[in-house]
């Protein structure tokens, strides 16, 4: 009867432990995970954008926010103003700091119903957290800077490179977890590079978890041959394409004259 | 089907830059301009960046020019040593013209002093060959004999040294004068970051004298070595020549200027210039329009015309 005891207490404890998991479910019980399904896009001749899937699990009832971009840098644009109070040209130029070409984000619910504002800056979710981000110059003040944010993004929407959705990711219970899924077109405007999916997993305006995946974009073939010659051999790649353009006109020419046609 | 294209970094549908060529062909074979005018903005509209389009379309322009200059040579529409003094000017005027784009640009608002006299030259030189095309055609209608009056400026550039005969156009000038023409429309060529072929036109048939017929294909001949000698400089210094989208536009700008030349044997002198009149038009009122409506966008990528 004595050595039953300790056994009796365990027993207690860990059901204690388990009461307590189970009215504080804590930090995270499901480990959030994030996979991109077509991760490495090969761009070939035919090619004209692709698609992204990403999926993962998460905890039951948590918010998801899906983050798809570039590594941020420089972008310099051409202003367009009114000179002489009457035409519309080319002014000046726009600098923007830490700002990525590619910007893609998906959410569960809407942004600033689900998440608080520094949470948003601290993980640059959303166009407004991304306008307090990035730096712009030349701009004389903070109402400047939003009008001047808010052309760039109008600018890269119609370029098909930024794109904020709300509501597209699908969630569904299994197994005690969340599955996620959410299927993204790639636009062929998108440049290649190296790309980074971020999940966040959102619970009372908080992030409490992040997970990470990579897609990698890449020019293959004969476009890559193209590309690399262009760049690192620009003189002979200009004397190809003269020899090219010379050729062609003079052989659509004779095709012509033989068949008449200049006659 | 689209095609992607490795230096402008996006795809395109195969039918649209072909179809953009014949028609730019199709006015190069007519007209003897280069057609950048249309096809560099268009190419931007349709999501090519501008440094890209610009250099590729002077790619495109060294196949049409060449399909062209050879279809009009086989019918001796080529001014040989015209178009050489012209290309010796041409030369001069756009080293010329590159340092006056610097010393603008220094001066401040040089889009707007570009642009404004692009306007205004474009919008000049249209109404003149329309109107005096116009009255022409009228005259001849009528059976009325034009008598050719020797202007004052005329008569200035019979007094130039060096006076040479041009067999093929059946003019006599001082070699000084094509060298010198070609050498200000390659200033404003370069400053304008167009071909000049619209300025090169009624220049060499209004102060040359020349041929309609001639003036098209020695103006091609002239497009051509203009063409590729930027078509090298843009591959060799930007890399922003793009093979591919060349290849796709030359297919259709090749065939187009030979169209051209066919219809363009089939007109008179005067309707080219009428029609010719009338496009310089055209694209005047399209800068216009593109001058004075607010933009959709108000940023836009580097580069272009």
């Amino acid at each position: 009867m004595r050595y039953q005891k300790p056994i009796t207490n365990i027993s207690i404890i860990f059901s204690m432990i388990l009461f307590l998991l189970a009215l504080f479910p804590g930090e995270s019980a499901t480990q959030l995970t994030a996979k991109a399904n077509h991760d490495h896009i090969k761009i070939d001749f035919f090619y004209h954008g692709s698609t992204v899937g990403v999926s993962g699990i998460s905890d039951p009832g948590v918010d998801l926010v899906i983050k798809l971009t570039s590594a941020e840098g420089h972008q310099s644009l051409q202003k367009k103003g009114k000179v002489a109070g009457l035409l519309w040209m080319n002014v000046s130029e726009l600098e923007l700091e830490h700002v990525p070409s590619v910007y893609f984000l998906h959410s569960t619910k809407n942004i600033e119903d689900i998440l608080s504002r520094d949470e948003m800056d601290k993980y640059v979710i959303g166009y407004q957290a991304l306008e307090r981000h990035v730096e712009i110059t030349p701009v004389a003040n903070e109402e400047e800077k939003t009008k001047w944010f808010s052309e760039f993004i109008k600018f890269k929407e119609s370029s098909n490179l930024y794109s904020v959705s709300t509501g597209k990711i699908s969630v569904r219970e299994k197994d005690g977890g969340q599955d996620y899924f959410i299927l993204t077109n790639w636009p062929h405007q998108a440049p290649p590079g190296k790309y980074l999916v971020t999940v966040i997993a959102i619970k009372d305006k908080k992030v409490v978890e992040t997970a990470t995946a990579d897609v990698l974009v890449e020019q293959a073939g004969v476009v890559k041959s193209l590309a690399d010659m262009a760049k690192n051999r620009g003189a002979l790649y200009g004397i190809i394409s003269i020899a090219a353009a010379l050729g062609a006109g003079f052989s659509v020419g004779m095709i012509f004259r033989k068949s008449g046609g200049a006659h | 089907m689209y095609l992607y294209l490795p230096v402008a970094l996006t795809s395109i549908a195969i039918f649209l830059p072909i179809g953009l060529g014949l028609i730019v062909g199709l006015l190069s074979g007519l007209f003897g301009v280069g057609g950048g005018f249309l096809l560099t903005p268009l190419l931007i509209m349709f999501g090519i960046p501008p440094t890209v389009a610009a250099a590729t379309d002077s790619n495109q322009i060294v196949a049409a020019s060449t399909s062209g200059t050879y279809a009009h040579w086989k019918v001796g529409n080529v001014d040989f040593k015209m178009g050489l003094y012209l290309l010796l000017g041409g030369f001069l005027g756009g080293l010329i013209g590159v340092q006056a784009i610097k010393i603008l640009k220094a001066m401040g608002n040089a889009d707007f002093v570009i642009k404004v006299t692009y306007v205004l030259m474009l919008g000049i030189v249209g109404i003149y060959m329309f109107i005096e095309s116009l009255s022409n055609m009228r005259k001849k209608k009528v059976g009325e004999v034009e008598i050719e009056k020797e202007s004052r400026i005329g008569a200035f550039l019979k007094s130039l040294p060096f006076q040479t005969r041009f067999e093929k156009s059946g003019v006599t000038h001082s070699i000084l004068v094509p060298i010198f023409l070609g050498c200000l429309v390659g200033i404003l060529a370069a400053i304008m970051g167009v071909g000049g072929g619209f300025l090169m036109v009624p220049i060499m048939f209004y102060v040359l004298r020349m041929p309609m017929h001639v003036i098209v294909g020695t103006s091609l001949f002239q497009i051509l070595f203009t063409c590729i000698e930027v078509t090298f400089l843009q591959s060799y210094t930007n890399h922003t020549v793009d093979f591919t989208l060349a290849v796709l536009l030359l297919i259709g700008s090749t065939i187009g200027a030979q169209v051209g030349t066919v219809f363009g044997r089939k007109l008179k002198g005067e309707q080219l210039k009428i029609l010719l009149a009338v496009i310089v038009l055209a694209v005047t009122v399209k800068i216009v329009f593109e001058l004075t409506l607010e933009p959709s966008l108000l940023l836009s990528l580097k580069g272009g015309h």
